[in-house]
Parts: structure tokens; C-alpha cells; sequence
């Protein structure tokens, strides 16, 4: 299943101020892997998620994507993002414009794919979501559960080559959840590299090629679910999953 | 009714008197669309210079000229600073008092308008900055296609506001002696010695043209607003 390396990082660390945040993570995540990331609340899961793809740069340390290192001065980190999907927690759904508009705006305004390409794109991943009724619907109509799913989708038009995802059920309604993380099922059978902050310990137990507990701004524990979760060896994880499961 | 019927005759038909009046409108008229224009074209982009620099952190210096800018004018009597363009800035050189006047109201009004664009960019959710950049779109398209026309609707209500103070504040126009639609009525009164009607046509005059504003800005508010609910 782990093919090449896509992403690398190297003594990641940030602060917010005097407050650090991340105090030193390695780690790499290769191809076709999905990677879990649980972790007590304010510990640095999001912040680490997202100086993947720079929305967080990082204060110092390198992030290596596709063999160039991204954190590099110089670097056109917007190329670099069509390559990293993201979804949020809140969706973030585009909330001028309709739920095409919504997948199609990045492809075609990036001049990656004409309108009507784009267009077409946009109505395989709703159907591949199982919204392809809701071209025309605007966010504010949709539910959280179909919401997410349309940002899947949004991220997916750019046929990017991994995906992040930060708490991506956390703010739906328990109902809702199943949807979500069925289409996350999915794309990771297909073998979409993904990194996951959940909650969602099934999710990670099922899914996961790998789980990643991080604390205080460490990676404190990484290993396949089942010895993640059979065996934890970290006193905090232990601590952390006597709490969760 | 005779009474008003002489008075109405005395400030309105003769000596074609009413031409004061029409006068004035039209300059009113031109003043306020023409500052409105100069307005929102200042208040946009100082707007964008500020967020841009609260964002970024980019364009120091712009966002120093923007802050001084906005102090000055927000600061001082719109009346001041008409008269100081009038007298002082534009006091060698011979433009048109109309110009003048569109100048010094679009440069007021400009500082008005930032300030509400700003507050509207700001009230946009972070989030929706993040997902166009996480989707690989740039800083400015982000704004434009994202951003930009969800503060625009944020801040359509206190545009609409900004436009109708703007109307009313060309009023004191006539301090550099221009006939704009105040100082027309006050003409017809400085002739005929009858204060009460010319003073308030002018007056209906006003309150109608803002009632059509109002009604002109609610219903693009309610276009803007159908598509999302
Ligand atoms: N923009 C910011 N400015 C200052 N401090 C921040 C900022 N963003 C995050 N922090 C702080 O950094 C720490 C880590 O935040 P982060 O969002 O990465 O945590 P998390 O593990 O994702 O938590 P949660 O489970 O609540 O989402 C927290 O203490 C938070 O208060
Ligand atoms: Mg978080």
C-alpha cells in the first residue's frame, strides 16, 4: 500500500508568540496512505495539519512535498496547494455562490480546466457524493452532513494529491457523521493519500494505515491501528484512550 | 387658499423663479452621483490597502498614507474641507466650482465608505479566505471572487446610508457659491422675502430623493439576498 514518500517533515516547529506550539515533529506520509491524527483538544493537531499546506507557516523546520521543500523561500505555495486538498471542519462552503460555482471556481479561474470541463467534473463528483441534484442549491440550503460533502468535492475537482482533512465530522449532527465519513471510505479505497484529524476512533481503527497521537506539539505514539490501539505504550495515550473508547 | 395661490405665484412662476430651484437640483444631482463615484472608488481601495495590510502585513506605507487619510477627513468638518479645497488647494487654478465640489464630497465621503468596506471585509468568516487559498487561488483572487462580494452585500445597508448622508451634506454647497438645490431655494427666499415655501420645496425635494434612494438600495439588497435563502 505505502508507496513514495509525498510529504516530509523535518523538526516542524511553531509559535504563536512566545507559545509553542509544535516543538519538533518528523515524520513522513507516503503515498496511498491515510494517516489518523488524534490528540487532546488545543494540543497542535489542526496547526500541525495545516502548515502542510502553509496556511500555518511554519516558524521553523522544513516541509518537504513531492521532493521540494515548500517551506523554502521562494516557492509558489499557491501552485502548491492545487495539489493539497483541505477540508474544515466548518465546511466553508463558498456562501456567494451556488454549489457549482462552488467546485468549479478554482479549476477554471486557475486555468486548469475550461468552464465546461470544470462544469462536467462538477456533476461526476456529485453524483460521486451522492448530491447530483444539487448543482443549482446554494450552502445556506444544505445540511452540514451534505455541506462536507459537497467541500469533498470541491477539494476533489482539483484532483489534488492528497487530501487533509481537519475534525471533518466534529461540527455535524451525530446523524450526519455516517454520510461523511462513508465518501472519506471510499476515497481512501481508492487509494487517496489522506491525513485525518478525527475523533472518530472507528474511523481510525477501520481506515487508518496509520495512527499518529500527538501532545503537547510531539508526535508521542505512531503505529498501525491495531497496535495503536491494542497496545498503546505512551502513558498520555494510554490516559487519552482509557478517556475516548 | 388665495394667500398661497399669490405666494406660490410670487416664489415659483415669476421670473420664472422655479429655475433656481431646478438649477440647484440638477447640480445637486450631479455633485452627489459624480462624489459618489469618486467615493467609492477611493473607499474601495483604501479599504483593500488596509485589509490587505491587516492580512498580509504587506504595504506598510500605503496603510500609513490610508491611516492618516482617514484621521484628516473623518476628523475635520466636511465644511472645512470644502472650503479649504476651494480656497487653498484648488485657489490658482480654474476648475469649475462644480468640480470643486465633487472633489472635496467624494474625498469625504471616500473616508466614510473605507471604513464600512473594511468592517464588511472583516465580517466575512476566515474561513471563507482559507478555502480559496487552500484551494491554490492567490491573495487577490480570493478577494475578488470570494471575499469581496460577500462584504459588498455585508456593507450594502450602510452604503445606502453613507450615499443618503452624502446627498444631504452637499447642502452647504453654497459656501463657495454654488447653486446646488439649498442654496437655489435660499436665493428664491433672498428675493421674495417668503421663506416658507421655497425653503420647503427644497426640503420635499430632498426627502423625496432619499425616500428613492432608500427604496432603489433596498431592493438590490433583496436581489442580492433571494439567491441564498
Ligand atoms: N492563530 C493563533 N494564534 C494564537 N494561538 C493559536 C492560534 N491558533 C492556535 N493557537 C493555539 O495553539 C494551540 C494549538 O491549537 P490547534 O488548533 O492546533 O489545536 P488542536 O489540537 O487542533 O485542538 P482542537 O482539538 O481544539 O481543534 C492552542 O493552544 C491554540 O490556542
Ligand atoms: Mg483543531
Amino acid at each position: 500500500m505505502n508507496g513514495d514518500t509525498l510529504i516530509e517533515v523535518r523538526d516542524l516547529h511553531k509559535y504563536y508568540g512566545k507559545h509553542e506550539v509544535l516543538r519538533g515533529i518528523d515524520t513522513q506520509i507516503c503515498q496511498g496512505e491515510v494517516v489518523a491524527i488524534i490528540g487532546p483538544s488545543g494540543c497542535g493537531k489542526s496547526t500541525f495539519l495545516r502548515s502542510l499546506n502553509l496556511l500555518e507557516p511554519p516558524t521553523k523546520g522544513q516541509v518537504i512535498f513531492e521532493g521540494n521543500d515548500i517551506t523554502a523561500p521562494g516557492t509558489d505555495v499557491d501552485k502548491i496547494r492545487q495539489k493539497i486538498g483541505m477540508v474544515f471542519q466548518q465546511f466553508n462552503l463558498f456562501a456567494n455562490m451556488n454549489i457549482r460555482d462552488n467546485i468549479t471556481l478554482a479549476p477554471v479561474k486557475l486555468g486548469i480546466m475550461t468552464k465546461e470541463q470544470a462544469e462536467k467534473r462538477a456533476l461526476e463528483l456529485l453524483e460521486r457524493v451522492g448530491l447530483p441534484d444539487k448543482a443549482e442549491a446554494y450552502p445556506a440550503m444544505l445540511s452540514g452532513g451534505q455541506k462536507q460533502r459537497i467541500a469533498i468535492a470541491r477539494a476533489l475537482a482539483m484532483n489534488p494529491d492528497v487530501m487533509l482533512f481537519d475534525e471533518p465530522t466534529s461540527a455535524l449532527d451525530p446523524e450526519m457523521v455516517g454520510e461523511v465519513l462513508g465518501i472519506m471510505k471510499e476515497l481512501a479505497r481508492d487509494g487517496m493519500t489522506m491525513v485525518v484529524v478525527t475523533h472518530e476512533m472507528g474511523f481510525a481503527r477501520e481506515v487508518a494505515s496509520r495512527v499518529m497521537f500527538i501532545n503537547e506539539g510531539l508526535i508521542q505514539e505512531e503505529n498501525t491501528p491495531q497496535e495503536f490501539f491494542e497496545h498503546p505504550k505512551n502513558a498520555r495515550l494510554q490516559e487519552f484512550l482509557s478517556k475516548v473508547l | 387658499m388665495q394667500a398661497f395661490i399669490e405666494d406660490f405665484r410670487l416664489n415659483f412662476i415669476e421670473d420664472g423663479r422655479y429655475k433656481y430651484i431646478l438649477q440647484g437640483l440638477g447640480n445637486t444631482l450631479i455633485i452627489s452621483l459624480l462624489a459618489v463615484l469618486v467615493g467609492i472608488a477611493i473607499g474601495f481601495l483604501v479599504a483593500i490597502i488596509r485589509s490587505n495590510h491587516d492580512k498580509t502585513g504587506h504595504m506598510k506605507v500605503a496603510n500609513a498614507l490610508c491611516k492618516i487619510y482617514l484621521t484628516v477627513v473623518r476628523g475635520t468638518p466636511t465644511m472645512i474641507q470644502l472650503l479649504i479645497i476651494y480656497y487653498v488647494i484648488f485657489a490658482t487654478v480654474n476648475v469649475p466650482k462644480i468640480v470643486v465640489a465633487f472633489v472635496a464630497f467624494g474625498l469625504n465621503s471616500g473616508a466614510y465608505v473605507a471604513e464600512i468596506v473594511r468592517s464588511g471585509i472583516m465580517a466575512v468568516d476566515q474561513g471563507q479566505f482559507e478555502a480559496g487559498r487552500s484551494l491554490g487561488l492567490n491573495y487577490k483572487q480570493t478577494m475578488r471572487y470570494i471575499v469581496m462580494p460577500q462584504a459588498f452585500k455585508n456593507v450594502l445597508p450602510a452604503l445606502g446610508n453613507e450615499f443618503i448622508v452624502l446627498l444631504k451634506e452637499t447642502s452647504i454647497s453654497g459656501y463657495i457659491g454654488l447653486t446646488d438645490l439649498t442654496h437655489g431655494g435660499d436665493i428664491i427666499r433672498g428675493i421674495t422675502y417668503s421663506p416658507l415655501l421655497p425653503l420647503l420645496a427644497v426640503a420635499i425635494i430632498y426627502l423625496i430623493l432619499v425616500m428613492g434612494l432608500s427604496y432603489c438600495m433596498g431592493r438590490l439588497e433583496r436581489r442580492l439576498r433571494t439567491n441564498e435563502r
